[in-house]
């Protein structure tokens, strides 16, 4: 039931959005795309847990984080040389891309009410909505989390909480400053199932 | 209604206080972080709690020189403003060697850009990055960089190009925080160093290493503090006549739109306290940080600058290009407000004062990086470097450029 009133609402949303004009304008795919969806998925949206989904990204978030990546900013093992030679011309095309991308909600089950519920509060006292905006839906150098995986959303708090190294954001460092293991789970919860 | 009321009742509690206290009283807002709390949020009242206002983002990926809407922008009547550079993402301060190469610094992408002019055209490439927020310097053949952690010398920058760098860090005895430490740095007419050193945090009582500006030796040496109680100074420069010190400083935040207004500050001599965070602007007594007669010993600005402006580099204009009544005029640049409902600033303006900084009178130079109808922008003024000819460079942190502002008799 809840599957198909989430489809029904996609659907509603993707023929909304994408009139002739918007179809028109939809951007080819850029020639470093593999390189991306290999593990972020068709059209960015991640098969894996771990993995975030790049869909619907504020474009100047993903242009943003791809430079700090491909300058050894922002560390991720994973992506270790990946963007090397990847100049920022390419770089914008890939943001454009994702940004312009349907991002398909990942939890599609019914979300624990309690936990649901507990992360909502979270969210709430720690202002989440203020940037991110009410409905998580990012903007600008912000991200997008509603609709991401829960297990990435919990662990990239957990970098931001424990590690607040270089390229890593000191506002979001602040943001979740104190929070348990546990708060972060509920949060990560209610973000993912956010609709 | 409940809230009007509460209001009503605390302004008669503090109206019916006999005394103001003597020691400092922090509301709960100003207490120190961590609380869960942005450090830019910090200092924010429980009826602003869900401003959506959050600061702008910088654009980290480069600029083609074709969507730089230069015709947007409007100076005064002779004056013309062109490309220069562009490609370098982040651009902030700049220095000009003895050679004529440019160089400059960055915040969030870490980078040093040294761009070279061959007349026709100017190229760039990074002479050092991963750095934490970079500011540069160049002062007898040598090429200064100060991160928030590190300080670098280039030794005869001029002749190679390839120098390996001296690591002076360990004299400066850098403190840790990084918000609001992003640096400005510049040699005095003394032959010292000025460094800042802003408080790390919106509104708050700052511990001994922070809000202040100090000077050293230019191998480190001899740190003396010559200003306290500047909360984030972004530019200073010397007057050319009285060769004092003259600086911006940033207001704090989330006190409302429109005050405490920045300042363009001015230091007759060293060891005076500018007013944070007890005093801001031309005399506003904090709401959340708060003694008995606030403004007490407190040097005032020569002029505020604007509501939440973000006043950046200040230059004294010397040469000769410009007509005879922009000489020893103070340029300052605005980079623009978040923290505000309709936007401000984004532009550069000419403040005159008399030699010992009254009378000052703040005057449009240029505008058009923001779209008043639209409330929107797309460039941000930051810094301004004279060249030999009297024209002034002028950085866009926002497009990572640098136009060229001349005049044509």
């Amino acid at each position: 039931m809840a599957g198909r009133a989430v489809l029904r609402c996609g659907l509603a949303a993707a023929l909304f959005l994408a009139g002739p004009l918007a179809q028109s304008q939809q951007p080819a795919a850029p020639a470093k795309l593999p390189l991306c969806t290999a593990c972020h998925g068709p059209q960015g949206n991640s098969q894996v847990p771990t993995t975030p989904s790049l869909a619907g990204q504020p474009k100047l978030f993903v242009e943003n984080q791809l430079v700090l990546i491909r300058e050894g900013l922002r560390q991720i093992p994973e992506m270790k040389g990946l963007m090397d030679g990847v100049s920022d011309a390419e770089i914008v095309e890939l943001a454009n891309y994702f940004a312009a991308q349907r991002m398909v909600a990942t939890a599609t089950g019914t979300p624990d009410a309690a936990k649901f519920q507990r992360g909502k509060a979270l969210a709430g006292a720690a202002h989440c909505g203020s940037c991110h905006l009410p409905d998580y839906s990012g903007r600008q150098q912000i991200p997008r989390l509603a609709g991401q995986h829960e297990k990435f959303l919990l662990e990239a708090m957990k970098q931001f909480r424990d590690h607040p190294g270089p390229g890593r954001d000191t506002i979001m460092a602040a943001s979740l400053y104190g929070l348990k293991d546990n708060d972060l789970a509920d949060l990560a919860h209610y973000l993912a199932h956010y609709r | 209604m409940k809230f009007k009321l509460a209001c009503t009742s605390l302004a008669l509690v503090l109206a019916g206080c006999a005394q103001t206290p003597s020691q400092p009283v922090v509301s709960d807002v100003a207490k120190p972080l961590p609380a869960n709390v942005p450090a830019w949020q910090q200092g924010r009242s429980q009826d602003l709690a869900a401003s959506p206002l959050a600061p702008h983002a910088a654009r980290l990926t480069a600029v083609p020189a074709a969507e730089i809407p230069l015709n947007a922008l409007k100076l005064p009547p002779g004056f013309k403003i062109e490309l220069w550079a562009a490609g370098m993402p982040g651009i902030r301060a700049m220095t000009r060697t003895d050679s004529g190469k440019i160089y400059a610094g960055t915040r969030g992408i870490g980078r040093v850009y040294e761009i070279t002019d061959s007349g026709a055209q100017r190229t760039s490439r990074v002479l050092v990055d991963k750095l934490t927020q970079p500011a540069v310097t160049y002062h007898n053949g040598a090429l200064y960089v100060a991160a928030i952690d590190k300080v670098l010398r280039y030794e005869g920058i001029d002749r190679d190009p390839n120098v390996q760098p001296a690591d002076l860090t360990a004299r400066f005895n850098l403190p840790p925080e990084q918000h609001h430490n992003w640096k400005f740095i510049k040699f005095g007419p003394d032959g010292k160093l000025y460094v800042p050193f802003g408080a790390p945090c919106n509104i708050c009582v700052p511990g001994e290493p922070y809000a202040q500006i100090r000077r050293y030796n230019a191998d480190g040496s001899n740190m003396e503090v010559v200003a306290r109680g500047v909360r984030n100074t972004q530019g200073f420069d010397w007057h050319p006549v009285t060769k004092e010190m003259w600086f911006t400083d940033h207001g704090r935040d989330w006190m409302g739109d429109d005050s405490p207004e920045d300042e363009l500050n001015r230091m007759s001599r060293a060891g005076q306290n500018y007013g944070f965070p007890f005093c801001h602007a031309n005399g506003v007594a904090d709401r959340d940080v708060r003694k008995g007669n606030p403004c007490d010993g407190v040097t005032l600005p020569v002029v505020t600058t604007g509501p939440h402006a973000a006043t950046m580099g200040i230059h004294f204009y010397t040469g000769t290009m410009f007509p005879a009544e922009y000489r020893n005029v103070a340029f300052v640049a605005r980079k623009g407000s978040w923290n505000r409902t309709k936007k401000f600033g984004y532009d550069v303006v000419t403040i005159r004062t008399d030699a010992s900084g009254g009378n000052a009178r703040i005057e449009p130079f240029i505008t058009g990086f923001l779209d008043t109808q639209k409330d929107a922008f797309w460039g941000r003024p930051v810094y301004m470097l004279q060249l030999p000819d009297g024209s002034l460079l002028l950085s866009d942190e926002q497009m990572g450029a640098i136009y060229r502002v001349s005049y044509g008799r």
